[in-house]
């Protein structure tokens, strides 16, 4: 199985050549079966680059060989495509599988900012890249308080926190070099500082942080909290300078659906059922769709051969929703990914599609508590649930937690 | 009514009342355990009765204040005690009958003495079931359940009650001996004859010291057999309570007494100490530059807690570093970066004491980044001060959407600061000049605002200080600058103030605010409920390491013996190690340790959202002193406005005004309780981004 990977301005030539010279040595190949499928790959991967004249602006991705299909079958398969942002890897290689991590890569590597969120409990670590939010290294320290006035000691007690301070301030120094600094160089892109209190600022002025750091600091935030929540806030006040970054367009999109929500448009729906409602009437604008969401589409057959489509949790029993409506039980035509499915025909709908992660709060939020599937909507669309909405408990006393 | 005659009055009686101070209840137990129980005392119980006259009273018990403080009893006492009585349940239930019954001689000093003593032991028997009876006094905060507790770890001293029959007092009996049974057989049942020993023992040994303090000369102690005898018939005779458990109980009552004076030390000590002056925390909060720390610093320097030298010094410095001006709050602000921005950073902590009562100040940080830090201060204060700046434009920043002057005031009464003393401060700033008009429209705002927050008629209280020259500080307003305000000052008002009553018997409970190391290992904070003593074994929760006491500070910074509700102290415990505590976890009681949970259910009131909140929103929840990230795992209800009806559908998301019932998780365990049992620890409010987007109680632990 061949994987090969073009970066942009390469030339195909060039390329030819080399798997013409592969195909040369691949001929010593002792075992037969084996050289008999690398050089058909060779030759496929060949043909199919001759499709192109130059390598797209993006760069070229090939992969070529057999594989096993579901009935156990050989097949025998060649993808080639244009990655949707410039790859910057060149890669030729001849495996027993396909080598799809420089794609995946592409996919989270945007730029990486570092951030530091000190404040007088401890210290924490992350980063933000793509969509992905994560804490690297995070410690707590435990910082003398101010004390009562007075006594002899009110000196002594002064240079010991003085003291401890500066001594955290050098920890939090080290460890955002061994953090932020690889093979001698920062590997993020930015560096964000926050905290609350003075810290952060003694950190940039100090003479302990590392100068390489140093020219990396692009903004420094005031956050109420250190640890998660810090981090979070940090993340958010920093929102303009990561504009770019995919995690904050999530955040950005999701709570632009919350909007909707709290101030009751009516112009949003949520839940599966409702979502596709809407995405027949035509009204969806966006969908935004949790990438993790597991329910299936199946295609049923009942007994009268007429057909039904059903999105089923993967978790339900089968027997479950195979029972159609008279209790007769029903055929799959096929399953397949809801996503899947979304994926590929929500254009029909002339809707956009964004996928979204629950990593952020907003994201897990948008899966816990609804569901993972959203839209926003062109227009007000009066679905059902949202009506029996407002049935209360007669007595507010009998209840268990005796308010 | 004067303050000045009670504070005189006060003075007087140091000598015998500090004993019987707010925080005193171990010479109550004591008592208790000699007259309580033995013939001497039961009379006193019956005194009660409406019915009963001065006679019965037994003057020669009170002989000895019959000479030295009747006569300064004369003429204006009355008023005072009923200032007094509203200190506690226990006191208000007996000025009900002062007012009715007695002459104002006998009255006053019976309310005073056994007001103040059975306040304090009895703080919700008695308070409870007298308040009843005089309907009207309903200031006793605790619920029957707190009360059963109490009785649990009372039992003894609970006895007398029987005798009075009321319906109440069945009831609760009643229940006592369910709990008695239930909690108390294993540990005391099979040791129950030999705790009757050191129970003969202590009465003796205890009797010359009664003696000495009350003189009683009626009916002397008598051995403990006797007395266990003497109750058993009196509740007999009662016929009330049906023979059997009586006997019983009495027995458990009795190991009850020994264990409990067993439990409390000296009297003398704590009288030596604190000059039988009850202990309050107060809070200054506000908006940033309202003048909180100058305040503080200057009601330091002026009840002396702070020597003018060092003020001087300070003054010097601050004129030195170019803050002029600044210097008061230097006495509050120690740190070198508090001083330099002239902001408050950390809480900051000072005592001083008048003449009547001990204070504690909690100095908070008015910056809205460090509101947090506030939070946490706040549930440590009894009372809070809202300071608010009376200056053209910072009074308007203050109170506008997202300045402090709100959002603390809301915060200090979620937390449970149920009293608020409103002070306009900086009425001497030339914008202001001492204007009535301006402090008018300060006050009217304020007082809607703080209305729908909670606090409202006699919680809240108003008055125009300046902060910077001390005018309405400790002595009143001069009336040349301000004709139009004749009430009291601002410790004149803390020192008449009445108090809320205090949870001694109920089990130990100290949420830690802070730790430090220095010889060990040290941690700070305010006793929420019950009493610790020293070399006492105590759990430290929530990682349930058995501590002992080493050493108990005071708010002065001096060695005590032990340490009662309500009071601030610093700690010093053998058997953990200064990293295994956090602010945040609770030193209590080994027989009723608090809860620990990760997950519970909570009501929560939305206040502020920005958008919307759903499953699987996080923030930070603040609960007691303990700071946690916390996440709604799912929504229960939505509480129908006004009704407070609980919505049978569970609601996708919640928004801003909405109230809610949720569960929440959070990742490391924490120390609560529910709201019903414990308010202290069952408050919590919820921020996020730096705003305090929710306030709730917690109604039930998973």
């Amino acid at each position: 199985m061949i994987s090969l990977i073009m970066p942009p301005r390469t030339q195909i030539s060039i390329t030819q050549k080399m798997l013409t010279d592969e195909y040369g040595t691949a001929s010593n190949i002792k075992s037969r079966v084996n050289r008999l499928s690398v050089l058909s790959a060779i030759t496929s991967t060949q043909q199919k680059l001759k499709l192109y004249s130059t390598v797209p602006k993006n760069g070229l991705v090939i992969y070529c060989g057999e594989v096993l299909t579901s009935e156990g079958k050989e097949k025998k398969l060649t993808i080639s495509f244009e990655p949707f942002k410039p790859i910057n890897t060149s890669l030729y290689l001849c495996d027993n599988k396909f080598h799809t991590e420089p794609l995946s890569e592409l996919l989270e590597s945007d730029d990486k900012f570092g951030f530091i969120i000190m404040d007088g409990n401890g210290a924490l670590f992350g980063t933000v890249s793509g969509n992905t939010r994560e804490v690297l290294h995070k410690f707590t320290v435990d910082l003398p308080k101010k004390h009562g006035r007075g006594g002899q000691s009110a000196v002594r007690f002064a240079r010991l926190r003085m003291e401890k301070r500066h001594n955290y301030i050098r920890k939090v120094a080290e460890v955002a070099v061994q953090n932020f600094i690889t093979n001698d160089k920062v590997n993020v892109a930015g560096l964000i500082l926050a905290g609350s209190a003075d810290f952060k600022n003694e950190l940039n002025r100090s003479d302990l942080f590392d100068p390489r750091l140093q020219d990396k600091v692009i903004k420094i935030v005031d956050v109420s909290y250190g640890g998660e929540n810090g981090f979070n806030q940090a993340i958010e006040l920093s929102a303009e300078t990561l504009s770019n970054v995919k995690f904050i367009q999530e955040k950005k999109l999701i709570n632009s659906f919350f909007d909707e929500i709290s101030q009751d448009t009516g112009k949003f729906c949520y839940g599966i059922d409702d979502t596709l409602k809407a995405l027949e009437l035509g009204a969806c604008d966006v969908i935004i769709v949790w990438e993790g969401l597991t329910t299936v589409r199946y295609t049923l057959k009942n007994a009268d051969g007429e057909e039904v489509i059903k999105n089923i949790n993967p978790d339900t029993p089968k027997d479950e929703f195979l029972k159609d409506s008279d209790g007769s039980e029903m055929e799959i035509v096929s399953e397949k990914p809801f996503l899947e499915w979304l994926a590929e025909s929500y254009k029909d709908y002339g809707t956009t599609l964004e996928f979204v992660t629950d990593r952020s709060s907003e994201g897990a939020q948008f899966v816990k508590g609804f569901g993972g599937i959203g839209a926003m909507l062109r227009y007000k669309v009066n679905f059902e649930q949202l009506i029996s909405d407002d049935e209360y408990y007669s007595d507010s006393d009998s209840d268990e937690y005796g308010f | 009514m004067s303050n000045q005659g009670q504070q005189d009055d006060k003075q007087g009686q140091n000598d015998q009342q500090q004993q019987y101070n707010t925080n005193n209840l171990a010479y109550g137990m004591q008592n208790m355990s000699l007259g309580g129980n033995a013939p001497a005392f039961n009379p006193a119980a019956p005194n009660f009765v409406p019915n009963m006259n001065a006679q019965t009273f037994n003057p020669g018990q009170y002989g000895q204040y019959g000479q030295q403080q009747y006569g300064q009893y004369g003429q204006n006492q009355y008023g005072q005690y009923g200032q007094y009585s509203n200190n506690n349940g226990g006191k208000q239930g007996y000025n009900g009958y002062n007012n009715q019954q007695y002459n104002n001689q006998y009255g006053n000093q019976y309310g005073q003495r056994y007001g103040n003593q059975y306040g304090q032991q009895y703080g919700n028997q008695y308070g409870q079931q007298y308040g009843d009876q005089n309907n009207g006094n309903k200031s006793h905060l605790m619920s029957l359940d707190d009360y059963k507790k109490q009785k649990q770890q009372q039992t003894g001293t609970a006895k007398p009650k029987k005798k009075k029959t009321l319906k109440l007092n069945l009831s609760s009996s009643t229940i006592k001996i369910g709990n008695s049974k239930k909690v108390e057989k294993k540990t005391v049942k099979p040791e129950a004859p030999k705790v009757e020993k050191p129970k003969e023992a202590k009465p003796e040994k205890a009797s010359p010291k009664a003696v000495n303090i009350s003189k009683s000369t009626s009916s002397a102690p008598k051995s403990s057999a006797e007395n266990s005898t003497s109750i058993t018939d009196n509740s007999n005779v009662q016929k009330s309570i049906s023979s059997k458990p009586t006997d019983d109980s009495s027995l458990k009552e009795a190991a009850d007494i020994a264990r409990d004076q067993e439990d409390h030390v000296d009297p003398e000590v704590v009288k030596d100490m604190f000059g039988g002056k009850p202990h309050v925390s107060i809070i200054f909060m506000g908006h940033v530059d309202a003048g909180k720390s100058t305040m503080g610093g200057n009601l330091l320097s002026l009840t002396g807690a702070v020597d003018k030298r060092i003020v001087e010094k300070y003054e010097k410095e601050a004129k030195d570093a170019g803050r002029q001006g600044w210097y008061l709050s230097w006495i509050m602000d120690t740190d070198k970066e508090e001083r330099s921005d002239g902001k408050t950073i950390e809480t900051g902590k000072a005592y001083f004491e008048t003449d009547t009562r001990r204070y504690t100040i909690l100095d908070a940080p008015g910056h809205r980044l460090y509101v947090s830090e506030m939070i946490g201060s706040a549930s440590q204060a009894d009372v809070g001060i809202l300071v608010i700046s009376a200056r053209k434009g910072e009074y308007e920043a203050g109170f506008e959407r997202g300045g402090q002057s709100r959002e603390h005031a809301m915060l200090a009464k979620t937390q449970g600061v149920n009293r608020l003393v409103v002070v306009i401060n900086k009425m001497d700033d030339p914008t202001v000049n001492w204007s009535e008009k301006r402090y008018k429209e300060c006050t009217k705002k304020l007082s809607v605002f703080l209305k729908n927050i909670g606090y409202s008629g006699k919680n809240v209280f108003f008055m125009p200080v300046s902060g910077y020259t001390g005018d309405g500080l400790k002595a009143r307003i001069p009336e040349k600058i301000c004709p139009w305000y004749r009430g009291p000052s601002l410790l004149e008002y803390l020192d008449a103030m009445p108090l809320t009553a205090r949870k001694i018997n109920d089990p130990f409970m100290l949420p830690i605010a802070s730790k430090l190391k220095d010889m060990g290992t040290i941690v700070e904070g305010k006793i929420e409920s019950g009493h610790v003593r020293k070399n006492q074994e105590i759990l430290l929760m929530p990682n349930k390491i058995d501590v002992e006491v080493l050493t108990i500070f005071n708010e002065t910074e001096e060695e005590a013996d032990a340490a009662f509700c309500g009071e601030q102290v610093r700690m010093k415990l053998k058997g953990v190690n200064e990293d295994d505590i956090n602010a945040g976890y609770v030193l209590t009681s080994k027989e009723h340790p608090v809860h620990t949970v990760t997950k519970f259910v909570a009501q929560v009131a939305l206040v502020e959202l920005k958008s919307i909140l759903s499953a699987g929103f996080s923030c930070v929840m603040h609960v007691h002193t303990a700071v946690e990230e916390v996440t709604f795992t799912k929504l229960l209800h939505k509480l129908e406005k006004g009704t407070n009806r609980k919505s049978k559908r569970a609601p996708a998301f919640a928004k801003k005004g909405m109230k809610i019932i949720a569960v929440l998780e959070t990742e490391n365990p924490i120390c609560v309780e529910t709201y019903k049992n414990y308010p202290e620890l069952g408050r919590f409010t919820l921020r996020d981004q730096g705003e305090t987007i929710a306030i709730g109680k917690i109604v039930k632990l998973l």
